[in-house]
């Protein structure tokens, strides 16, 4: 069963049950305190979040907010249209093109890769800086990116030596010892 | 409650298509004991990062009622780094929790009740301010502007949405956790329906193969980041915008004289110090020289999260403070030459303007200052974030 089949019940439950059946939003079945402490954390919550708008909205010359909410739904926007379906077609396509043993590596190696790029983006791509101030974004990027994700694959590629070679014995060995 | 708890129409069997569809997602990684681990270090790490960001805040932007120490001399390099830090790490955390939970975006019926619907709302504005504050602090770190906004100013208050949104989602995720999590949790599985199952044979990543490989994508970040704060591990940079040593007198620089526009004006021979205060006094360039005696090993912390050592010479704020009469509660301010900017002058509260370590620097390592540095005199104080060490120093008086 995987999580979506786990959501699957609860929709169902929520269905079936009528009323405190969202586990999400209700506190649950804990006892009165624990709702109280639940419904006051989230209010303190609440209370930020609109501290925040208020903010927001308010230092407008600041945080020009037809530009900062434009930029704040761009973010969700390309993480849910764009990126994870990127990411589920390679998916995909690793579970079409790499084998068993090593598939799990190579994804292993991806999200490293991935997560180091994205976090140094602007540096290798060369688009921060200032102009006449060396200082800032001071090194060869792409160069160390390189050598940052060759790192990480000459690691990856251990490891599938590794289990190849494990797979190979125990495929010689297995029977004897009843695996 | 009854209002809120109601249930609502579902919409029509036909319109479930798509990714609404049962079994759209076939990933084992989709698990709701997954996403609550992730949950927890991103709850960790989001909560580090948003007490960093108020002291830095704070720091620059003291509210009447405090006054920060000077000592330790290192705090706000090590908040400041951890906070930079922190969100570098958080980019593969959000990334991976997201996946985790991304089929409760396509739940059918999208909306159960009122309370449900409430609580999808409120995921709004954590998503967007979770991957807006990783992805507008990447770029200003890089002093990358694509946006039309102001950094500082925006990203406080955005702090504040996020942190905000995530303790309402914390309030309201406790059950899923409390039932996924921790050593007892068979017997909280009842709290709820989201109870991770067994895990399905297959080839692919694993959960724990998962969480191995977001550690790892994490410690890899940090590994070749954290040298532009951490004292003696500035060779150590590969990925960080800057490198500690690298710069004239082998520190960095945030703002050139070329860019302040002070490069006439900070080589004038007629340049003058002038300390204002009950007995104002002025000092040629020559006779501050003259005066700089006194030695100290202070970084310069930046909001970006690096930090650089350096060796300073100059002469002690409280000496000059003290000669023109300003009584030991005052506060000065520090000015530049600059004309213009935000961060032309800054106030220097008594903590650090009595510290015996505040300098007025006119050396590094032993040389004159280099004019990218402040030349002819720069403030340099202990605990202080470096956009608040005035640079180009002219005027010091009472307020």
């Amino acid at each position: 069963m995987t999580g979506h089949d786990a959501a699957e019940a609860e929709a169902e439950a929520g269905a079936g049950a009528g009323a405190g059946a969202g586990a999400g939003a209700a506190p649950g079945r804990g006892g009165g305190l624990t709702r109280l402490a639940v419904a006051l954390t989230a209010l303190g919550g609440l209370a930020a979040l609109g501290y925040g708008i208020d903010g927001l909205l308010s230092e407008t010359r600041a945080t020009n907010p037809h530009n900062s909410l434009r930029w704040l739904i761009a973010g969700v926007l390309a993480h849910d249209v764009l990126l994870v379906p990127a990411v589920a077609l390679v998916g995909l396509l690793l579970s079409r093109a790499v084998p068993g043993p090593y598939r799990a590596v190579v994804q292993g190696a991806l999200i490293v890769s991935g997560s180091v790029a994205a976090a140094s983006l602007p540096l290798w791509r060369g688009y921060g800086g200032t102009p006449g101030n060396a200082t800032v974004d001071a090194l060869p990027y792409g160069r160390n990116l390189l050598i940052v994700l060759g790192a990480v694959w000459a690691a990856a590629t251990v490891i599938m030596v590794f289990r190849r070679r494990r797979s190979r014995r125990s495929r010689r060995t297995g029977p004897a010892r009843g695996m | 409650m009854d209002l809120i708890d109601r249930e609502l129409p579902a919409p029509p069997e036909r319109l479930r298509r798509g990714p609404f569809r049962p079994g759209a997602f076939s990933s084992r990684l989709h698990d709701p004991r997954l996403a609550s681990l992730l949950g927890i270090w991103l709850g960790v790490a989001f909560g580090t990062a948003f007490a960093t960001g108020l002291v830095s805040h704070f720091m620059q932007h003291p509210p009447g009622w405090l006054q920060w120490p000077s000592r330790p001399a290192w705090l706000y390099r090590l908040t400041q780094g951890v906070h930079v830090a922190t969100g570098l790490a958080s980019v593969p955390l959000l990334l991976a929790k997201l996946w985790t939970v991304y089929p409760r975006l396509w739940e059918w019926p999208p909306v159960r009740t009122v309370a449900h619907a409430l609580e999808r709302i409120t995921i709004i504005p954590l998503i967007a301010g979770a991957i807006f504050q990783l992805a507008t602090g990447i770029a200003n770190i890089a002093q990358w502007y694509p946006f039309r906004f102001f950094f500082t100013v925006t990203h406080y208050w955005v702090a504040w949405i996020t942190i905000g949104a995530l303790v309402v989602h914390i309030a309201t995720k406790i059950v899923v956790v409390r039932a996924n999590v921790g050593r007892g949790r068979a017997g909280r599985a009842g709290l709820t329906d989201r109870v991770s199952q067994p895990e399905p044979a297959g080839d692919g990543l694993s959960r724990r193969g998962f969480g191995l490989a977001v550690g790892t994508a994490a410690g890899v970040i940090t590994a070749t980041t954290a040298g532009q704060f951490v004292p003696g591990l500035g060779g150590t940079v590969l990925l960080a915008p800057r490198r500690p040593d690298l710069g004239p007198q082998h520190l960095p620089v945030n703002r050139t004289a070329v860019a302040a526009g002070v490069l006439a004006l900070a080589r004038d021979p007629g340049y003058r110090l002038t300390v204002g205060g009950p007995r104002p006094f002025t000092l040629s360039a020559a006779e501050l020289f003259a005066l700089s005696r006194a030695t100290v090993d202070l970084p310069i912390t930046c909001v970006e999260g690096w930090a650089a050592d350096a060796t300073w010479t100059g002469v002690r704020l409280v000496d000059l403070l003290e000669r023109a009469g300003i009584p030991a509660g005052a506060t000065v301010r520090v000015e530049s030459l600059e004309t213009r900017g935000g961060y032309r002058a800054s106030e220097v509260d008594p903590p650090h303007a009595r510290d015996p370590r505040t300098l007025l620097a006119t050396r590094l390592g032993g040389e004159p200052l280099d004019l990218d540095h402040g030349y002819p005199a720069r403030l340099i104080a202990p605990n202080r974030p470096g956009v608040l060490q005035t640079k180009w120093v002219h005027r010091v008086v009472m307020l």
